[in-house]
């Protein structure tokens, strides 16, 4: 097993580097830079030059790749010229903005998409299927942005029941951290919920035809140990690979979700340091949350072994 | 060395408008009584890009640090530059020299009295890092002539120095002596305005709490613009940042929120019957213009450029960007303001000649070359305006194409020469300054929005600056608008207005260019 997480630590490696490679390359190639932001509408050409030589941004391209990878080598992430601080620690003061919000959405979409899915297989052809079909389908196709502004407005204006946005510390307010997230965490979830209870529907119906669950109903079996202990967790694997890559989807949704409920999060960060051509904030928030979808994807590998021995045997 | 006429003029002059503004301020006051305590979120839609309140001239920072910082001078509610840490001023009669004593007693937020060092220190900090350092240009040095007592010695004399150092801008803010050597946002946030600093977290909010120890300036009655007799009723404010415009509006329906720095119109017209919501139009806000580009083909042609001006509907323009909120203008400056023009120029303003427009076009030899009309997608007017304007160019024969890129990248684009020939762009602070401010975007030393420099108007600029007085400087600035309707290298579309909203319990709060979060407060 440790060898087995060794190796894909280890794998995990050259996909940091192509992202970090993709992202400085990116960044540097988008027309603009920070000294139009600091400098305004009035500043002259003059200007310009002038704040990106303080800034370092006059050297040339090689020079500040080295001087960027040395210092990721020492863990730093580099400083952002607009806030003012360390990268590493704007980043992480905004990381479990965007973890809760995206372990919540997950969770949420994990828990309703896989019961519509079993729902809809367990009463295949039925209007209960047909009707789980279509909600899944309602969440899938609902853009999230717009769902969030009817939520905001049904919950938070018209009943008043909860917050229209702004986030509240888990360790300052509980319950406050808990109202804050309800509606985001619900309006990024609505749209993965729908693929979950697609792959459950489909996984589970390839699952409940076969020989084992037929001979476990006609041993007397309970019904729920039947769908819930035999027939589920068989059907986990492709659903766990959906989830994993729902992960990544969740991670990067949040973008929107953060702009639309006023949280203080990593996506929002992120967007607006591309508004800004706050560099060094872009790479370093985006190789952080690499490094998340890629620990994720690791959590996702051991997870087969957990559902299926046969995997854990071949490791 | 004699007193300053202009300031005691100034001060006058505040008694009647400082009385109609104050009148309007308090009116609620007369039936209400202030109320003290109580806690106001404040919701725009941006972040600030720094507190430090000298380095940046973003609306975003100021709305927040003019509660926190006060300057020397500042525009009173007519716009008229009055002293606020400063008792006034005198200068020789050469115009060399400017003695400026303090007001005394006046407490910065960590304890300590302001004294001139402090002043001293914080304008050779905004000389090395204020985002408009050369509001001080025309000082060759700041002199301590008192604890309480500073003295400008001036390069040459600069009639319209008062009026440029009271700007609002990127303020010249007063801060401790110990903050002076610190780097752009790194001083200790704190000013002696009637709030302090609390704390920022990035995208979420800024919190503010009143100054107990704030000094009021005794020679008022009430706010006035920037200055004025401030008092802080209220315990806390908390500037939240909520980027989507409508969920600013539903946390404002929500009573989440007390007040709002702008609500789009269509919200505005369907919250204006509500008795809980308070509506405040701030008009005029900006001038909305079209700049061209004097370098590039075919705006270099000045006929081509006059057609452009003939044939534009401005009013379709301005209705359709600033979602209705506008008023047809002309002028380089507000009507009614010192500085008025008048008529010159109305006889090419909204004309949408269309006939004349093309036969202009034709004089030109315009043979249907690319007209590249640069705009933004950040910026809502920006780009409104740049669809409106493409379909009427189209519609005078010009091959017009938009190019719409992110804020930084058309703020570099429309520093090349070449690759664009048209951009949409709302002037919010220049117009509010004065003349010299809007001239100064246009004439060099800098370099003109419509990139060619026109002596004749680089002359007047230097006219303008030079001025000794308001009736010489009005004389230069019709020559002025004059000429910018003789060249066409910037098309006045019209004035923009900000439609401010505030729940009904937030009493005594009036638009200005910053919220000013003295003066108000809640009820029940």
């Amino acid at each position: 097993m440790i060898r087995f997480l060794l190796a894909r630590l280890l794998s995990a490696v050259p996909v940091l580097f192509v992202v970090s490679v993709v992202t400085f390359g990116l960044m540097w190639l988008v027309p603009g830079d920070i000294s139009a932001e600091l400098g305004g509408t009035d500043a002259t050409a003059a200007d310009l030059e002038a704040i990106r030589q303080r800034l370092g941004l006059d050297r040339p391209l090689w020079e500040r790749a080295l001087a960027w990878y040395g210092a990721l080598l020492q863990g730093d992430l580099g400083y952002s010229y607009l806030l003012n601080r360390p990268v590493a620690e704007a980043v992480f003061e905004r990381l479990p903005v965007t973890l809760s919000l995206a372990g919540l959405s997950l969770l949420l979409a994990t828990v309703m998409g896989v019961l519509l899915g079993i729902l809809a297989a367990v009463r295949h052809n039925t209007w209960v299927d047909r009707g789980a079909t279509v909600v899944a389908l309602i969440g899938l196709s609902t853009p999230d942005f717009w769902f969030g502004i009817v939520l905001i407005i049904l919950f938070g204006v018209w009943l008043g029941w909860l917050p229209t946005g702004g986030f509240v510390p888990l360790s300052e307010d509980p319950v406050g951290w808990a109202r804050s997230m309800v509606l985001p965490a619900f309006t990024l979830a609505l749209t993965q919920m729908g693929v979950i209870a697609r792959m459950t529907r489909s996984s589970m119906l390839d699952v409940l035809g076969q020989d084992y669950v037929r001979t476990a109903r006609a041993k007397g079996m309970r019904r729920g140990t039947v769908i819930f202990r035999h027939a589920l967790r068989n059907a986990m694997i492709p659903i766990v690979t959906v989830v994993g890559v729902i992960t990544g989807v969740l991670l990067s949704g949040a973008v929107v979700i953060e702009q639309v409920y006023s949280l203080p999060g990593v996506g929002r960060l992120i967007i607006g340091a591309i508004q800004r051509r706050d560099f060094p904030v872009v790479q370093g928030g985006l190789l952080v949350t690499a490094c998340v979808f890629v620990f994720v994807n690791i959590v996702v590998d051991l997870l087969y072994g957990w559902f299926d021995p046969r995997v854990r045997d071949a490791r | 060395m004699k007193p300053h006429r202009t300031i005691a003029r100034a001060v006058r002059g505040l008694g009647v408008a400082g009385a109609l503004a104050l009148t309007a301020a308090l009116a609620p006051g007369l039936v209400d009584a202030q109320t003290r305590g109580g806690h106001v979120i404040f919701a725009q839609g941006s972040n600030p890009p720094s507190l430090d309140g000298m380095v940046t001239s973003s609306q975003a920072s100021r709305n927040i640090t003019m509660n926190m910082y006060e300057t020397l001078f500042g525009f009173s509610e007519a716009i008229v530059p009055i002293p606020i840490l400063a008792e006034g001023y005198t200068v020789s009669d050469d115009g060399m020299t400017y003695v400026i004593p303090l007001r005394k007693g006046v407490m910065f937020h960590n304890g300590k009295e302001m004294t001139a060092r402090d002043v001293k220190a914080s304008l050779e900090r905004y000389r090395r890092v204020g985002a408009t350092a050369n509001l001080l240009s025309p000082v060759r040095e700041i002199e301590i002539t008192g604890e309480y007592e500073v003295t400008f010695h001036m390069v040459a004399p600069a009639p319209t120095f008062i009026e440029s150092f009271a700007s609002p801008r990127a303020p010249a803010v007063i801060i401790p002596e110990d903050d002076a050597d610190a780097d752009p946002g790194k001083t200790s946030l704190v000013g002696t305005g009637p709030f302090k600093f609390v704390d920022y977290v990035p995208d979420s909010h800024v919190t503010l709490e009143r100054f107990d120890g704030y000094s009021q300036d005794g020679r008022h009655d009430g706010p006035d613009g920037f200055g004025g007799r401030k008092t802080a009723w209220i315990d806390r404010v908390t500037f939240r940042v909520i980027t989507e415009a409508g969920a600013r509006v539903a946390a404002l329906e929500a009573g989440e929120v007390h007040i709002l720095e702008a609500i789009p119109m269509p919200a505005a017209r369907r919250l204006a019957s509500s008795p809980d919501i308070t509506l405040f139009e701030n008009m005029p806000w900006a001038f909305s213009v079209f700049i061209l580009n004097a370098a590039a083909p075919p705006t270099d042609n000045l006929k081509v450029r006059e057609a452009i001006q003939v044939g534009m509907n401005m009013e379709e323009v301005m209705a359709i960007s600033s979602e209705g909120l506008y008023q047809l203008n002309h002028r380089w400056q507000y009507p009614g303001t010192t500085y008025d023009p008048g008529e010159i120029g109305a006889e090419y303003y909204n004309l949408g000649d269309i006939d004349r427009a093309k036969a202009l076009l034709r004089e030109a030899g315009y043979n249907g070359e690319e007209f590249v009309l640069l705009t933004d997608s950040n910026i809502p007017q920006h780009n409104k305006a740049a669809v409106v304007i493409a379909e009427q160019l189209k519609a005078m024969g010009i091959n017009a194409r938009i190019n719409m890129v992110d804020w930084p990248t058309a703020l570099n684009l429309r520093l090349q020469d070449s690759g664009w020939n048209g951009w949409t762009l709302q002037m919010g602070i220049e117009p509010y300054l004065g003349p010299v401010a809007v001239t100064a975007t246009l004439a060099s030393p800098a370099r003109p929005h419509f990139v060619v420099p026109d002596p004749t108007l680089d002359a007047l600029y230097q006219a303008l600056i030079s001025g000794p007085t308001v009736e010489a400087r009005q004389a230069t600035f019709r020559k002025i608008q004059q000429r910018l309707y003789e060249i066409f290298g910037i098309v006045k579309l019209g004035d923009s207005g900000i439609m401010a909203a505030a729940r009904s319990n937030v009493k005594g709060y009036t638009a200005f260019r910053f919220p000013r979060m003295h003066d108000i407060w809640l009820e029940g």
